[in-house]
């Protein structure tokens, strides 16, 4: 029986303070923001009020702010997905053949990757500003001369070039240590029976690289769901709210305008999409993984 | 085997592509030498002398040392602490092997997947209730249960890998669990503290979110990116000190990863395929 007693003790004593720590930093808070997004609460309030789903109606019918954060938050997580991850596996590839000073190159693919994304968007921002008035002085060519950050349009493809351009060098490490296992001998077997690089690409590396695949993706498709720094820095979700995320609306809806209880209620929205969005995909590319 | 002609290309066109991939950055440092009216005449062209006064006065004006300090401060505290009660509980978690055990490692995983944004208006309701915010004491100390739960789980996969035995023979010579821990099953984590370490300072280092939440108001506790956020805004048409500000903060980042440019991607790379 003690021996019993001291074994728990011993088991409390390694566990609590992690439990502690992620009782405090995570699940109370994630806790509260589910019973919080029931409620009006100004973050003054010594009680919030219970509201029911108003909240939830709220967002639906009623906030078309949000709905256009949805939906450019949508766009862009689409075409990041697509560009980093065929970009990067494309330079993957490249790098992973005989090519001269390759360590190099994946070091400076990888740079960006460690600049916080705070001070990225603002390098971009000298870069569109002063950068683009510079090359056109010397060009001459009228790209340089559009609104890149000014106009709504323009500032999509500007934001959606800035966070590519942050985050190709860590999808390409992952891509770069998944072709390290595909296996030599299937390789040379594959030139051996004739086939050419491009087939070889489809039919065997590819197959291969399925759970590097499905990793990157999954990154790649939770971050971009959640962006934030990059875009507070850049536009600050301007021009309007032209290029305001979700992230970025939780924070304005909580910190800037003061309704904690109605932005409590978008953050939970915004943790099931992310949870409903990575929980297929990785459902969907698992299923075509298959053993080397 | 032979060289392919076409690789040359490749080659070529692979490090003209690499080189305009860090041209903005390269654009950076040569503005960052330059004074107020050559970025206003030409961005492109190279400084005329290499003037230090733009770094000089962004150092001074940012109050650097300070933002320096309380960064390390924070980062410090936090991957200590994660470390800490991450190794301990994932060890520990790993070696019990009942149901309870089981439950409890999945109630301290499942954080993993709930992104910041979802709950971090709650969290600095909680942060103010327990007087964690605005020190960077306080904002290493939340950092603990937002790292905890990829350590945890990185350590609680590669404790399987150590024999049961040597846990066994450190008791029977009469070491205490925590002794038998610290001197005889910790040291060989190291791989999983490796990279444990590269992952959180990086993200510690380099956070804005939190910082902001955290220490919005009181400019003595700043994190080198709160204030390098709260410069440029200050300094907008100063563009000269903005690009040095620049430089003088992402410097530490890029120089910790020069040095361990080794374990850093190695250290990204378990973390990310873990998660």
């Amino acid at each position: 029986m003690k021996k019993k007693t001291s074994r728990f003790l011993v088991f409390a004593a390694f566990t609590v303070p992690a439990f502690a720590a992620i009782l405090v930093s995570v699940e109370v808070p994630f806790l509260m923001s589910v019973l919080y997004s029931f409620t009006k609460w100004n973050g003054l309030d010594r009680v919030p009020l219970f509201i029911g789903m108003a909240n939830y109606t709220e967002i639906f019918l009623d906030d078309p702010d949000m709905m256009r954060a949805l939906s450019f938050t949508f766009q862009q997580t689409f075409f990041r997905v697509i560009l980093t991850n065929a970009i990067a596996l494309l330079l993957a590839v490249l790098l992973d053949g005989e090519i001269r000073g390759k360590n190099a190159l994946r070091a400076i693919f990888y740079i960006p990757n460690i600049i916080s994304l705070i001070v990225i968007g603002y390098i971009w921002r000298f870069i569109f500003s002063k950068g683009f008035d510079s090359f056109y002085e010397m060009t001459k060519a009228p790209i340089f001369m559009l609104s890149w950050l000014g106009d709504g349009d323009m500032a999509f493809g500007s934001v959606l070039l800035v966070s590519v351009w942050q985050s190709i060098g860590f999808y390409l490490v992952i891509y770069i240590a998944g072709l390290q296992i595909v296996p030599r001998d299937v390789i040379e077997a594959s030139m051996i029976d004739g086939a050419g690089p491009h087939s070889r690409f489809y039919k065997i590396t590819l197959p291969l690289i399925m759970p590097s695949v499905t990793v990157a993706v999954f990154h790649s498709l939770s971050n971009s769901l959640k962006s934030f720094d990059v875009i507070f820095s850049l536009t600050n979700g301007g021009p309007g709210i032209a290029t305001t995320t979700i992230a970025l609306d939780i924070y304005k809806t909580a910190f800037v305008v003061s309704r904690f209880g109605y932005g409590t209620a978008k953050s939970v929205l915004l943790f099931l999409l992310i949870l409903a969005f990575t929980f297929f995909q990785v459902k969907m590319f698992k299923s075509r993984e298959i053993e080397a | 085997m032979k060289r392919h002609p076409s690789t040359l290309i490749i080659d070529v066109l692979l490090w003209i592509f690499a080189l305009l991939y860090l041209y903005p950055l390269l654009l950076v440092v040569i503005n960052s030498f330059k004074t107020f009216s050559e970025i206003t005449t030409n961005v492109v062209a190279l400084p005329k002398s290499l003037l230090m006064d733009n770094f000089r006065n962004a150092f001074r004006l940012m109050e650097y040392p300070r933002l320096f300090l309380n960064t390390l401060i924070a980062t410090a505290i936090g991957v200590v602490g994660v470390i800490a009660v991450s190794a301990l509980a994932g060890y520990k978690l790993s070696r019990t092997k009942t149901k309870y055990s089981w439950v409890l490692f999945i109630i301290l995983i499942a954080p993993m997947m709930i992104p910041f944004h979802s709950f971090m208006i709650a969290l600095v309701k909680v942060a103010k209730g327990m007087g964690l915010t605005r020190t960077p004491m306080g904002l290493g100390v939340l950092y603990w249960g937002l790292g905890a739960p990829l350590a945890l789980f990185m350590y609680h996969g590669f404790v399987k890998s150590i024999p049961m035995e040597l846990d066994d023979c450190a008791l029977i010579d009469g070491a205490s669990p925590f002794r038998a821990f610290a001197q005889v099953i910790f040291p060989l984590l190291q791989p999983v503290t490796v990279s444990v370490i590269v992952l959180n300072a990086m993200w510690m280092w380099n956070d804005f979110l939190l910082p902001l939440l955290i220490l919005s108001g009181s400019k003595k506790a700043y994190t080198l990116q709160l204030a390098a956020y709260n410069f440029f805004g200050q300094y907008k048409i100063e563009w000269n000190y903005a690009m040095a500000g620049v430089l003088l903060t992402l410097m530490p980042a890029v120089v910790f990863y020069l040095a361990l440019q080794q374990y850093i991607i190695k250290g990204m790379v378990s973390g990310a395929v873990k998660s």
